[in-house]
């Protein structure tokens, strides 16, 4: 085996032809180290040129600037990975690599097709099993005069080919994308996927059992490859095979791996528009199940290039998919973006999954996917074809880089209020083609610079420009390889209407990192090794790499394994696992080498299945009314209707044992769990709270307000669909008899959106006092509600210290937090900082220690806020849930998100305007649609988009100067935090990168370890829902910082509430709008 | 050198004046300038996308300006103050000042319809042309009307500004209740949220109050195929099957087209989602005005008092209907038959966005044709060319209540409404013009 390992030596000493330029600052994350070869220099001089006609053009064929793709391979054998280009409106090209970057187009005499036919996606693979790579090329064929069937080209091994597509049975005439090649039986031989798209605009959501109807020339196809007497043959498996076929399937994007990790290699396809991407998990038996609304929250809308690899190194496989999110603020500003509230909501209803027109970055967790794309500021790249996820400069972790470019924007918003003032008329006449060249001529164009998105680790990546020029270009398909074996990759990016670009990677020579890279081959020297997964291990580090080929947009990357090893030169163990399950392991490895690897020697590889761990469930289940707060105030951010339920846990009937109190949503009535020896509970049912299931449930407190030694219970009633004062927001109180029978005190107590409700006898009075934070004001969403400190003077009897707009109060906690013998009241809740009111004895006032603990600026979107003494110094800390960093708004001092309060229309009605900073640029959050149905007047102002996409200010906008303005609130915080208590004082320290996934909307903490849930349903669709965690353990290994996150087994969609300790380290998580679990700790 | 330079200008400037100071000419307003200038708050309108029941409200106050300037000195026209809620006499002209009412009136009206819609620089380009003239022609009458013209625009406006217009603005959204299955819900292709929800909170001209026409009820929603609703539903399903086999050449669906008056219809091509706009139902009637104002060679007053009180009773027809629109919120046909009979049926027309019931160009048509009838007689016969901007040919009526006929049909041959959202739309819509020709005196 040794003697088949090739060493390639680098000329690293020898390359001169680096120019001065190059910046050697490595610190500096915008370290470019690509450098774009001129076409002169390296011979290739394609260029996907386009020549609009009458009959086709983009009106005629809505994808006719998604551009041609890129195939790379070695289809010599000589070592080094030639180039396929596929065009559009003139024929392909393929160009030999002869080394140090030099090309030489073949085209002429290979056998390629000459004929302008329309090419789509290109792949080469070893389809004959001969140790050569053939090629497949997709076509667009019988659609307004494009006549042609996809063709494969077989490899005559003299740099000619010979097509053959008919003969293997695969000549499809139809809308073809791309092929992809795997062994979906895992038999041995590659079996084709075929990715075809939709032509029609359709009309209607309505009717999705389209999804099951077959379509000959957009359905997709399955083809199952028959090797008989030597002889390769292709036969359509597609019915069987269990995917759809059908026209609403606009597919762009396909790859394919493994992703389950069951040895059977799954299909991840992209739809463009409202149709889903499709997720094929393989059942291993000749047939897919569509699955992806069991692994994903939710996907990209209108989805256009994938790639699948391991981002994080923790060896499952991510998904990343690209939309056309503009990171430009005019530009976004101006363009068609996320669906309304109302048509998501149709969506839905009409059984389409939810889908955010913004990449996503799906991370693997082994059990399902969470989109990180928002937290790792991945999202928004512009109009993006290509993801390619390897590792660029060879630090060990994977890069992403993008293409990105559509030729003319039709989605400008401005231009489609052009079309709308044409004259239609005369556009079913002759005058048509006229017309069209007119509506074409005068589409908006905007070239923008690919993308490389470089990883930093913990999540975080830096967007860089690609190479120095940062050259804007329209780029479609792309591929890299390592084409000057210089032990870095190298990318080819095929545009439209210019010269194909070579990325020459120098990062080799300027990083000096170490790298592997593997050649897989199957015995008899075929390549058919699509699908194998290589393992590396190093120094106690694992890199995971599938071998596959197909990935990115209409493209085919080289089928050589790379891995970049940062400083790591020696290799412990190199593992394959190839398609039949079988093994082969290589020890001691050097870094810096091409070594290739046959299947020989193997062993069996056992695939583990991930133990399916059985949920404990819990006997409750949360159902929320479905008021839509957004409907009623049509420029806030978030639903304030969704909050509940309210928990508490205490002993009602006085048998030493805690029982529940837990609050439901509108129409749901409270329900007491009276809890049993063996630990269990049964339900008691209370007349008076059935009689009271019409109210909301924020928030409950026991605590004995009579006097008579049992626990009462104070019920926050709220909701944000009545406004202050209606009876329906009455709070309850709730006499109980010693043995956990409750009678409703007859009294008339607040009828406020309540937030949070908390007792504490602060004058040590013996008695029980209260606060009552209110969470907004109905009807007026960013002002803060009066919130209230009652004292008890006893016989039900309660005096108002306090009458205070504290904020949109969502938790409050009683606690002595300077060990003085006082109570401090801690405060948290939206556009407010972590607030602490410190009674004073002599005065009798509450004092505002919020700036003297430096916590002045922590204004945040608090969800709750838990009292512990977590890192064990004897004093006690905040931890606070916040919102998180996986969100659409991004915040700091320095840049914070600001809401206008103000009735900026004067017809008495509060409007909230709420500007945030969009990739450097402030802007406001609601779109034009949006301001001006609510403020007709800035229809005036702002006639066309344009104007609009300029808006930075307030004052752009409003004409009102900040200082104008009734009143303007911050966030400087999304993060959810650890505040230390160092005494006077507070420190701040983020939770980790894992628990700033979502929303925190509890948490708990036992043994010095935090536990929290959470997720969140309730922000508008241009926020997006809050769905990556559900919730996890925290804990630190030196009381120091706290790093470690363990996930919690909840299901990937929970919306969780409420934790609340049992016995046992079994803790109850309880859900809005859903069911409640009870998981244990320490398992 | 300067001083001289100087005063070849002054005598430049002189010699022009006193080329321009000609006798001062009568400034004649003609019924066309008044037609003019409804024609170009109709384009603005399309231009910027009213929906129906805001457009009607744009057409209403710039004639009732027009009107009350006009009527101090006219002997054939009454004020309507006293007759229109909460309005008060405007300022009275002062007969002294040589103020021209007829240039006033034309006046008031192109400022407000300005105020009223969006595009300015379009009512503008009108508007400068105009005054250029009229300055140079007589700039003393010119400036007298303007000055006077502005005095009743900002005491029109003031009331104006008291409908509650403004506060509809942010009302809520019209929330759907997607269990109830006899209830409207958004629908293709742009599934827009229900517009106006809160219409029937504007205040009406002339009538009491939005519930003064309050239709019969609707036949109750049921698919049990004995219903009085089903069968209704089976008939727009039918007729839209029939008449699609027809084609395009039928009557029927020339009868359609030629009324589906929907400023927003969404088109969808691959990426695209735009619209193809034509004019309101209103803007239809009001063009329909012009057409018989001509024909009668209308002097000024009397264009301005077809406009005004046509107006006014499409206006007071749009609050009635929508009061009755989101009182019943019920389903409409295409959504009721892609649920429940055929999944790929598509109207003919596109469904505009808002509940079914009743058909809003029934009421509207049935109002508008009441007053033109009182105003120009019955057997009043003409050809309708008001949409051969939008590629329709012209159509001949032999009253005006055989077109409120036609259009209420229409709706039917469309696939947008149910045969009984037509007829007592039609009646609400006589009975609201009745009422409103009687308290105009016509």
């Amino acid at each position: 085996m040794v003697k088949r390992i090739v060493f390639i030596f680098l000329l690293i000493l020898s390359c001169s032809k680096k120019q001065e330029n190059a910046n050697t600052n490595k610190n500096d994350a915008e370290v470019v180290a690509f450098n774009n070869v001129d076409s002169n220099v390296s011979g290739i001089n394609f260029s996907n040129d386009l020549v609009s006609s009458g009959n086709l053009n983009i009106i005629e064929y809505l994808y006719y600037y998604n551009g041609g793709g890129v195939a790379v391979g070695d289809i010599n054998n000589d070592g080094l990975d030639d180039i396929y280009f596929s065009a559009n409106q003139k024929s392909d090209k393929l160009y030999l690599n002869l080394g140090n970057l030099k090309f030489k187009d073949i085209s002429l005499n290979s056998g390629i097709s000459k004929d302008p036919t329309w090419s789509t996606g290109v792949t080469m693979v070893d389809i004959n099993n001969d140790g050569f790579l053939d090629i497949y090329v997709c076509k667009v064929g019988n659609y307004k005069g494009l006549k042609a069937s996809n063709e494969l080209y077989i490899n005559n091994r003299d740099n000619t080919f010979k097509e053959q597509a008919e003969e293997y049975g695969i000549n499809f005439s139809g809308f073809s994308t791309q092929a992809s090649f795997f062994d979906y039986d895992n038999d041995g031989d590659m079996d084709m996927y075929l990715l075809n798209h939709s032509v029609h605009s359709l009309y209607s959501y309505g009717n999705s059992n389209l999804r099951t109807k077959s379509d000959s020339l957009a359905g997709d196809v399955m083809y199952e490859n028959i090797s008989e007497n030597g002889q390769t043959k292709f036969i359509n498996v597609t019915e069987k095979s269990g995917i759809y076929h059908s026209a609403l399937g606009y597919g762009l994007a396909i790859a394919t791996s493994d992703v389950n990790n069951d040895g059977f290699i799954d299909v991840y396809v992209g739809n463009d528009f409202h149709e889903n991407d499709y997720l094929y998990i393989n059942n291993g038996n000749k047939t897919f199940t569509e699955s992806s609304a069991d692994y994903f929250n939710h996907t990209s809308r209108f989805t256009m290039g994938v790639d699948i690899a391991d981002i994080t190194n923790d060896g499952h496989l991510d998904v990343v998919t690209l939309d056309m999110m503009p990171y430009k603020s005019d530009i976004f500003l101006k363009s068609g973006g996320e669906d309304t509230d109302k048509v998501s909501q149709i969506k839905k209803s009409f059984g389409f999954h939810q889908q955010y027109a913004r990449n996503h970055m799906q991370l693997n967790n082994g059990k399902f996917f969470i989109d990180a794309s928002l937290l790792t500021e991945t999202h928004a790249t512009d109009w993006s074809w290509s993801p390619l996820i390897m590792d660029y400069n060879n630090d060990g972790l994977n890069d992403l880089y993008i293409t990105n470019g559509i030729y003319k924007r039709p989605n400008d918003l401005d231009y489609i209020n052009f079309l709308s003032n044409l004259d239609f008329a005369k556009y079913n006449e002759t005058a048509q083609d006229t017309l069209e060249q007119k509506l074409i001529n005068t589409m908006p164009m905007l070239n923008l610079p690919n993308v490389l998105l470089q990883n930093k680790g913990d999540l975080s990546f830096v967007k860089t420009g690609v190479d120095k020029n940062n050259t804007s270009t329209y780029s479609n398909g792309a591929a890299y390889s390592d084409l000057d074996l210089d032990g870095d990759l190298d990318i080819v990016v095929n545009n439209l209407n210019e010269t194909a670009t070579l990325l020459e990677n120098n990062s080799s020579q300027v990083e000096k990192h170490n790298f592997l890279t593997v050649n897989l081959l199957e015995f008899n020297k075929s390549f058919n090794t699509n699908g194998a997964k290589v393992y590396i291990y190093a120094e106690g580090k694992q890199f995971y790499k599938e071998q596959t080929t197909v990935k990115g947009f209409l493209s085919s990357s080289t089928r050589q394994v790379h891995f970049g090893l940062n400083k790591l030169t020696k290799i412990d163990s190199l593992k394959v696992i190839w398609n039949n399950s079988s093994q082969t392991v290589k020890k001691d490895l050097k870094s810096n080498q091409i070594i290739t690897v046959e299947n020989e020697n193997t062993s069996k590889y056992v695939y583990k299945s991930e133990p399916k761990t059985e949920l404990k469930s819990f006997d409750y289940v949360h159902k929320e009314d479905n008021f839509l707060d957004y409907e009623r105030e049509s420029l806030i951010p978030e639903n304030l209707s969704t909050e509940g339920p309210s928990v508490v846990q205490a002993d009602f009937n006085k048998d030493g044992l805690e029982d529940l109190f837990i609050g439901g949503a509108r129409n749901q009535a409270p329900t007491l769990y009276i809890q049993k020896n063996d630990g269990k509970y049964t339900i008691k049912k209370i007349a008076a709270f059935i009689e009271d299931s019409i109210y909301e449930d924020l928030d409950a407190i026991a605590f004995d307000i009579d006097a008579d030694n049992d626990l009462d219970i104070y019920a926050l009633s709220g909701g944000n669909d009545y406004m202050e004062g209606n009876p329906m927001l009455e709070d309850r109180v709730y006499i109980n008899d010693g043995k956990g029978n409750f009678t409703r005190l007859n009294s008339k107590l607040l009828a406020t959106n309540g937030g949070s409700v908390s007792s504490f006898d602060f004058d040590n009075d013996g008695l029980q006092d209260l606060f009552i934070g209110n969470r907004s004001i109905p009807g007026a969403y960013g002002l803060s509600p009066f919130s209230f400190i009652l004292k008890n003077r006893g016989q039900n009897n309660f005096e108002i210290v306090e009458k205070k707009r504290f904020g949109m109060i969502t938790d409050s906690k009683w606690v002595d937090i300077n060990n003085d013998g006082m109570a401090e009241l801690v405060l948290a809740g939206d556009w407010m900082p972590i607030t602490v009111l410190s009674y004073n004895s002599s005065t009798k006032k509450f004092e505002n220690k919020t700036q003297q603990l430096g916590l002045n600026k922590t204004n945040g979107m608090w969800n709750v806020i838990n009292i512990s003494d977590v890192n064990n110094d004897g004093k006690l800390d905040i931890i606070a849930g916040n919102t998180g960093l996986n969100f659409k708004w991004k915040a700091s001092v320095e840049k914070p998100v600001k809401i206008y309060l103000d009735d900026f229309d004067k017809n008495e009605k509060l409007d909230q305007l709420i500007f945030y900073d969009y990739f450097g640029k402030y802007a406001p959050f609601a779109s034009k649609d949006k301001l001006v149905q609510q403020i007709p007047s800035l229809k005036k102002r702002f006639l066309n988009y344009n104007t609009f996409s300029t808006v930075e200010t307030i004052f752009d906008l409003t004409q009102k100067q900040e200082s104008d303005i009734l009143e303007t609130k911050y966030i400087y915080e999304l993060r959810s935090m650890i505040y230390l208590n160092n005494g006077t004082n507070f420190s701040a320290q983020p939770l980790p990168k894992q628990a700033q996934l979502s929303t925190i909307e509890d948490i708990s903490v036992l043994d010095n370890k935090i536990i929290f849930t959470g997720n969140f349903y309730g922000f508008v669709t241009e926020l997006g829902e809050s769905s990556s965690n559900s919730g996890g353990i925290i804990s630190s290994t030196d009381n120091k910082t706290f790093n470690t996150v363990k996930t919690l087994n909840l299901p990937k969609d929970f919306s969780g509430r409420k934790i609340v300790k049992l016995k046992n380290n079994n803790f109850l998580i309880i859900s809005n709008n859903g069911k409640s679990y009870i998981l244990n700790t320490k398992k | 050198m300067k001083p001289l330079k100087t005063k070849i200008y002054l005598l430049l400037i002189v010699t022009v004046l006193a080329s321009c100071s000609k006798p001062a000419e009568h400034i004649e307003v003609s019924p066309e300038l008044f037609h003019k200038s409804v024609d170009k708050v109709v384009e603005i309108m399309i231009h910027d996308i009213f929906s129906p029941p805001v457009a009607s409200r744009i057409f209403a106050y710039p004639n009732i300006a027009a009107y009350e300037i006009l009527a101090q000195k006219s002997t054939k026209f009454k004020t309507l103050q006293g007759k229109l809620n909460q309005f008060e006499s405007i300022p009275k002209a002062d007969t002294t000042k040589g103020i021209n009412l007829e240039l006033s009136a034309v006046i008031a009206h192109m400022e407000i319809s300005k105020n009223l819609i969006f595009s300015e620089d379009r009512m503008a380009v009108l508007q400068d042309s105009l005054y250029a003239q009229w300055e140079i022609k007589n700039k003393e009458e010119f400036e007298t009307s303007k000055e006077y013209a502005f005095k009743v625009i900002k005491h029109i406006k003031q009331w104006m500004d008291q409908d509650n217009y403004n506060q509809t603005r942010t009302m809520s959204k019209f929330t759907v209740d997607t269990d109830d299955p006899s209830r409207w819900q958004p629908t293709p292709p742009s599934y827009m949220d229900g517009i106006e929800p809160h219409w029937n909170q504007i205040r009406p001209f002339l009538l009491d109050s939005a519930q003064q026409f309050m239709p019969a009820r609707h036949p109750e929603f049921s698919l049990k195929k004995e219903s009085k609703f089903y069968e209704e539903l089976m008939e727009v399903y039918n007729v839209s099957q029939e008449i699609t086999k027809n084609g395009d050449e039928s009557e029927e669906i020339a009868i359609a087209r030629f009324w589906d008056c929907n400023p927003f219809v969404s088109v969808t091509r691959g990426h695209f989602m735009f619209a193809t706009k034509k004019i309101s139902p209103g803007a239809h009637w009001i063009g329909i005005t012009k057409i018989a104002a001509r024909k009668t060679n209308s002097d000024v007053e009397e264009t301005v008092n077809a406009y005004t009180k046509t107006s006014i009773a499409i206006a007071d027809a749009f609050i009635s209907c929508w009061d009755e629109k989101y009182r019943s919120n019920l389903i409409r046909p295409e959504t009721a038959i892609n649920q429940h009979l055929d999944p790929d049926w598509l109207p003919i027309l596109q469904t505009p966005p808002f509940p079914e019931y009743t058909s809003g160009h029934s009421v509207v048509s049935g109002a508008a044709s009441v007053i033109l009838t009182e105003i120009f007689g019955d057997e009043f016969y003409f050809d309708d060319d008001t949409e051969i901007p939008f590629g329709l040919p012209v159509r001949s009526f032999k009253s005006f209540y055989s077109a409120s006929s036609e259009a209420a049909i229409s709706r039917l041959y469309g696939g947008i409404h149910y045969r009984a959202a037509i007829e007592n739309g039609l009646k609400q819509g006589k009975d609201l013009g009745h009422f409103e020709a009687k308290k105009l005196d016509l």
